[in-house]
């Protein structure tokens, strides 16, 4: 198997701030890997240098045989990574099936010319991108299709996580950044989204899923390769057996003085 | 779920013919007795019923559904009678020059005011310059024909690409600025160029330009009267014509944009510029063309109107213009085709209709907007979630 997304000794500070210290990983084509952390770990900003929201203040990202270290987001989608965000960032007075649309950008075409001069050419990829964002919205758990005509601002949390994966589905990923997607599920809702993401990757074996989590339940179901962070370092990598037993990660989350206690 | 409840109860097709029809012809006698409406008791009594509809609209939200429903059953139906209204409505007001003249700026500021929705409805961009370019149509295209010599038809389409130049230029500057210091930015510029054809000599500085001769169309002089089968239509009839048919493309424009995955793009940057990113929008650019495509839609107002008064001044593309180009947007409804057209009309015939009321003319018409607004929070007609296939 070969390397997706290669990240090299990335640093990136905020004036005195180091929010990311000398932190590489690589991710083969096909796997996921889980990210940990304590909250202000550096987690989220891992993701923003990947999607070329911030530019690393050295180091490099290399995804897919290409360097894409600070590239503007869209050419970054472009190339086949798309993402979640932690607080969801839906498009809230659009309807869902709009959503989801908006996710297909970069995989159509029509241009300000052809959209006056060529309507026919316009509606034909429109209808294909509805007809594609409607199985997307069938595909999942819950009941997207049936509310896919809802705003998206008024769904309950649980299918605004799981519209936001449909939307960034939508853009036909290599790669695909899951930040915490259980947040505000309960216990059934969280299993559904493993086994969403389970039944994902057997339909899309050569998609390879990054996921920030703080739900245990979660990371235990994808434990092959997991990686903790604190403090903008990585402090352990691994499977989640050996991650979990690594006293730094359980000081990270438990303290010093409970670790040793 | 709602839609299932609307489609179980979407209208037959004739309950709809005779729906679009009817409510269409409503809005013309409307339009009709607002315009020939005299003295202030009159006006305040269909100001109050307009109010009152809205009040019924805003409070059954059903009647709007419904009415979308039935235009949507029959498109073709509501479209031939608004055609039919549109090409009649001259012989019904006949000579009265003064009616034809009211449509004929409202037409343009309906033309203006869908070139700035654009940015301000579907993409949420405060500019303040729309009055500039405008300007800048108007005075190219007159320009052109004092100096060169150069038809009504060659200078439209020169005038229009001059404007989208300028709308490039300003739109640069709103790549690295947003929200308030955006529109800060199209003020100044709004003012640059207004303060620039006042100082220059070629643009005739504060007396303008003078003499732009009027268009003609296979041999027929705009400037003479229209003459169909017999009616004899005041010449004021040939810009009405033009600029009805201007209208219909900027409506065309906006509805094939709207539509397509660059309205969509506008929308996502409206909700969330950095979840538009995310979705692979260069955000920069789709703010850019905003612009771009309002200054190219608002030129083609200008240079009819520069071809239609035969005189224009830095008067007349003032700030003021620019501002009132945004509240017809903002009251007709952000994003809502039809909305930003009604909106164009009440604020161009409004203040007109209120001189009944002299000197206290501009404080009725703001409180008449603010009592709109009070009314229909979200504009006359909001803005509607977009329907895919045949529902």
């Amino acid at each position: 198997m070969s390397t997706l997304l290669k990240v090299e000794n990335v640093t990136i500070q905020f004036g005195g701030l180091v929010a990311l210290n000398d932190v590489s990983f690589s991710i083969e084509k096909g796997s996921v890997l889980a990210v940990i952390g304590p909250n202000g770990a550096g987690k989220s900003t891992l993701f923003n240098v990947v999607t070329g929201v911030y530019k690393p203040t050295s180091g490099r990202v290399t995804f897919d045989g290409t360097e894409i270290t600070g590239r503007p987001s869209y050419e970054v989608v472009e190339r086949g990574i798309a993402r979640t965000f932690q607080s969801s960032r839906l498009f809230s007075d659009l309807s869902v099936l709009d959503n989801v649309i908006i996710g297909m950008h970069t995989r159509t075409r029509t241009g300000v010319l052809t959209a006056l001069f060529r309507p026919g050419v316009a509606r034909r990829e429109m209808d294909e991108c509805v007809r594609k964002a409607e199985s997307l919205l069938k595909l999942g758990s819950g009941d997207l299709f049936e509310q896919r005509y809802r705003p998206a601002g008024t769904l309950a949390q649980a299918d605004r996580r799981r519209l936001e994966i449909a939307r960034a589905l939508a853009s036909q990923p290599k790669l695909l950044l899951l930040d915490e997607p259980s947040v505000g599920m309960d216990e059934t809702e969280t299993d559904a989204l493993v086994s969403d993401i389970i039944r994902l990757r057997k339909e899309n074996p050569d998609l390879s899923v990054i996921l920030i989590e703080h739900d245990m339940r979660v990371v235990d179901a994808f434990p092959q390769h997991v990686m903790c962070i604190d403090y903008g370092s990585r402090i352990a990598e691994g499977d989640y057996a050996t991650v979990r037993a690594d006293p730094r990660v359980q000081e990270a989350y438990l303290g010093k003085a409970a670790v040793h206690a | 779920m709602r839609q299932d409840i609307a489609s179980s109860a979407s209208p037959g097709k004739s309950a709809a013919v005779a729906f679009t029809v009817a409510s269409q012809l409503v809005g013309a006698v409307f339009l009709y007795l607002i315009l020939k409406a005299d003295g202030g008791l009159q006006i305040v009594g269909l100001l109050a019923l307009l109010g009152l509809g809205f009040f019924i609209l805003e409070k059954q939200p059903w009647i709007a559904e419904q009415a979308m429903a039935s235009f949507a059953r029959v498109p073709l139906v509501s479209m031939i009678t608004a055609g039919i209204i549109v090409v009649g409505f001259p012989f019904i007001v006949g000579s009265n020059t003064y009616i034809l003249h009211l449509l004929i700026v409202a037409q343009l500021y309906a033309v203006l005011a869908l070139a700035l929705n654009f940015q301000l409805g579907s993409a949420n961009i405060p500019n303040f310059a729309t009055g500039a370019s405008y300007g800048i149509g108007a005075y190219v295209s007159a320009l052109l024909a004092i100096n060169f010599g150069l038809s009504f038809w060659l200078t439209l389409p020169v005038a229009a690409l001059a404007a989208t130049l300028f709308g490039f230029i300003i739109g640069i500057p709103s790549m690295r600025t947003r929200d308030t210091y955006l529109a800060l930015v199209t003020i100044a510029f709004g003012v640059v160029v207004q303060q620039l054809l006042n100082n220059f000599e070629w643009t005739g500085g504060p007396n303008g330009l003078v003499g732009i001769p009027a268009p003609s169309l296979f041999g027929h002089s705009f400037a003479d009267p229209l003459v169909v089968f017999g009616w004899r239509l005041p010449s004021q009839a040939n810009f009405y014509y033009l600029s009805a048919a201007l209208v219909v493309v900027a409506i065309i424009t906006a509805h094939r944009l709207h539509s397509s995955r660059i309205g969509l793009a506008w929308n996502a940057l409206r909700a969330d510029e950095i979840a538009a990113k995310a979705q692979g929008i260069n955000v920069a650019w789709y703010k850019v063309l905003a612009f771009a495509v309002d200054a190219f839609l608002a030129a083609f107002a200008g240079t009819i109107y520069a071809f239609y008064v035969s005189y224009i001044s830095p008067d007349n593309f003032t700030f003021l213009v620019s501002v009132t180009i945004m509240t017809m947007v903002i009251v007709g409804g952000m994003d809502n085709i039809f909305g930003v057209i009604v909106g164009a009309f009440l604020l161009t015939i409004l203040p007109e209709k209120l001189r009944a009321f002299s000197d206290y003319r501009l404080l009725f018409f703001g409180v008449v907007i603010i009592g709109f607004l009070m009314i229909r929070p979200q504009g006359l007609f909001p803005q509607r979630m977009r329907r895919y296939g045949g529902e």
